[in-house]
């Protein structure tokens, strides 16, 4: 009797993996489907899928915009239901995939989408963790400029990712005690030496320092040009010792006599805020005009760039090789390219983003309300910003850079 | 005279740790709740320049998912200690009470999750969790949660129960009580302040919890310190500390209520002693 119940029991759990193995086998998995199918095709299957957007939750005027504005377009539009997973940095999400991968879980899995730039990608990217080419299949694709499409922090994207939204460094400065911004580092420079304690960077590798420092290369190689493409050991040696001499020189006259460097652009934020130093580096050109709407600057706090320009890039979103929901998230993917969404994206009433797409591909009329958003009196023109924008090194020549600051420059 | 002198003394004693106390937990939230409704308050200035609403429109936003967050935090906190008691008094109850083989194994076993650093073994569990569909689920979380709290449950019921004299309970019984009568009239109050404790540590560990939550929650189960962490890294000091605010609540409620309860020693138990 026991014998045959452990017969039984064996042989139903035999079946249940037959069964299981044959369901699998019938539906094809979208990956190997999507293309061949058509984009209304694709817009028919995500009607009622849902998108886990996982994304830094750090703005409230971002998380506004997503689980305001875009999620009710996406369920108006497509029946598609966007649930905005707010957490406090990329790699939580990058382990996330990881750990799934690792259990073999590779369908259904938690992440759909991601909001995700350059390191991250690129481990994603060699972790095989990311779903795609797709990005050619978006209709709105057509609205990007081809050369931002191509390498994301020199790695390149091969369709794994699509813009979300541009990224321009700016400098920030307080006018109640700057009248008139340097033009370049040389002279924000001998401003530091006449108004000692006044200017400081966020130690690398914070990305904000790490950000500066590439900026005082570009300076010292005259230019972005030598540093292009993979890393070069040579040419690296002829600018990298010109840098930290300048560094060095400049050092005694930082904040603190450069004794100490600030641990995050979040601290750097709040001594510009404070009055402390006059001066800061950041990411985005609307940056400063959240950190006033927020009460971190005051609103004497203005924006310039350099003559020379400063680096821009483009954030992206990627979809996980193992979410559930595909076609959901190649649909909201296409949906944030909409010239209609980055004008709202664009617009005080959303985040006051800069657009990653080209506005001379968009309809004249879009094109005249975007040319017609009042300009925050913080920022810089869009125009004066697409005239001054630099490339972003590859990643290798930012891990080199990183590590030899701490030696040459932070224990000199 | 003597009497007098000793009872100033006391006194003096008294309002140094009341000083103390007032210096060291109430102070440090006074800037918090200003800076919750500030605008813009900058270093060397004693107060705000402006007042604000936004922290406290954008906790009301449903789209902001404050709310929802804190009610998740609540509901697996509570499930936790809920949890954590009932596994709790009776094994703090048997390595209180009793001795049996390889007692000091067991002990080990059960202490090991507040001995490992949780970040040691996260990665391995969070494996383990996809690998049984509990990830991403908050009975997944609920289950994790338990890692950490039960050991301090244990842990406070052992010691109470090592101090617990059984003679009360035979007393009861010589008297005429039944088992579930012995248990509510005597047992119970005897244990209770021990059970407040542990249930204080097991309620806060699950009510702060991050690491576990967000490996194994994944984001799917978003609670409060999930969002707290996501606006401390921005630096917008006006929302973090209107969270802060909201996630400090249940301490200070769980204080107040609990205050009583740890104070005086009950007469069936000798205050905590060693397991």
């Amino acid at each position: 009797m026991k014998k045959l119940m452990v017969f039984a029991v064996l042989l139903l759990a035999f079946s249940g993996m037959l069964f299981a193995g044959g369901a699998q086998e019938e539906s094809v998995l979208f990956e190997d489907r999507f293309m061949d199918m058509s984009w209304n095709d694709i817009v028919a299957e995500a009607d009622g899928q849902d998108v886990f957007f996982y994304m830094w939750g750090g703005a409230d005027h971002i998380n506004n915009w997503v689980s305001g504005y875009l999620q009710d377009r996406l369920k108006e539009k497509y029946n598609v239901n966007l649930e905005m997973v707010p957490v406090d940095g990329a790699p939580v999400y990058v382990n996330k995939v990881l750990g799934e991968k690792q259990a073999g879980k590779n369908t259904n899995g938690a992440v759909d989408m991601m909001w995700i730039n350059g390191e991250n990608f690129k481990t994603m990217m060699q972790g095989q963790l990311l779903f795609g080419p797709y990005s050619d299949k978006l209709p709105n694709i057509k609205y990007c400029n081809p050369d931002i499409l191509g390498y994301d922090f020199g790695f390149p994207i091969n369709g794994y990712e699509s813009p979300y939204g541009a990224a321009q460094c700016v400098m920030e400065y307080d006018t109640e005690y700057v009248k008139t911004p340097p033009a370049s580092i040389g002279e924000l420079f001998d401003w530091a030496k006449a108004n000692p304690g006044k200017l400081t960077y966020a130690a690398p590798p914070d990305f904000m320092g790490s950000v500066f420092v590439r900026h005082v290369f570009y300076y010292v190689a005259g230019g972005y040009e030598k540093m292009m493409g993979p890393f070069d050991e040579a040419v690296y040696n002829k600018i990298a010792p010109k840098v930290w001499d300048l560094l060095n020189e400049v050092e005694p006259y930082l904040w603190r006599q450069g004794k100490t460097y600030p641990e995050s652009s979040t601290k750097c934020k709040e001594l510009l805020g404070n009055g402390e130093v006059h001066f800061n580096i950041n990411y985005g050109p609307d940056g400063a005009t959240n950190a006033i709407r927020n009460g971190i600057y005051p609103d004497s706090v203005k924006t310039f760039l350099f003559d020379s320009g400063t680096i821009g890039n483009i954030n992206f979103v990627a979809i996980a090789y193992n979410s559930g929901n595909k076609a959901a998230s190649m649909v909201m993917a296409n949906e944030i390219l909409d010239p209609e969404v980055q004008y709202h994206a664009a617009s005080p009433e959303g985040m006051s983003w800069l657009t990653p797409i080209d506005l001379t591909t968009v309809p004249a009329r879009v094109r005249a309300d975007f040319e017609a958003l009042p300009l925050d009196p913080s920022r810089v023109t869009t125009e004066e910003l697409n005239t001054h924008k630099l490339p972003e090194l590859q990643s290798d020549w930012l891990m080199r850079i990183e590590e030899d600051w701490q030696t040459f420059v932070l224990r000199q | 005279m003597e009497n007098v002198k000793q009872n100033n003394s006391r006194n003096a004693l008294l309002f140094i740790i009341g000083l103390g106390i007032i210096i060291g937990v109430i102070v440090p939230i006074v800037p918090q709740l200003v800076w919750a409704v500030s605008h813009r308050w900058a270093f060397p200035d004693l107060l705000p320049e402006a007042m604000s609403g936004r922290a406290w429109k954008y906790i009301a936003n449903p789209n902001s998912k404050v709310l929802s967050a804190t009610l998740n935090s609540l509901v697996i906190a509570i499930c936790v200690t809920v949890i954590s008691i009932l596994v709790g008094v009776p094994a703090g109850k048997a390595l209180g009470m009793y001795k049996f083989k390889a007692k000091g194994a067991i002990e080990l076993i059960i202490l090991s999750p507040s001995i490992i650093p949780p970040l040691a073994v996260t990665m391995g569990m969070q494996v383990i969790f996809i690998r049984m569909g509990l990830s991403d689920t908050i009975f997944g979380v609920i289950l994790v949660h338990l890692i950490p709290t039960i050991p301090y449950m244990t842990v406070s019921m052992a010691g109470v129960f090592a101090n617990y004299d059984p003679a009360y309970e035979e007393q009861a019984r010589s008297l005429g009580a039944g088992t579930v009568k012995t248990f509510f009239l005597i047992t119970l109050p005897t244990i209770f302040p021990g059970i407040v404790t542990g249930a204080m540590f097991a309620f806060l560990i699950s009510w702060g919890q991050y690491i576990l939550t967000i490996i194994i929650g994944g984001g799917r189960v978003i609670t409060l310190p999930l969002l707290l962490f996501s606006f401390a890294s921005s630096g917008d000091f006006t929302l973090t500390s209107a969270l802060s605010i909201i996630f400090l609540l249940p301490s200070i409620i769980i204080l107040v209520i609990t205050s009583k309860y740890l104070s005086g020693q009950s007469s069936g138990m000798g205050g905590f002693g060693n397991i």
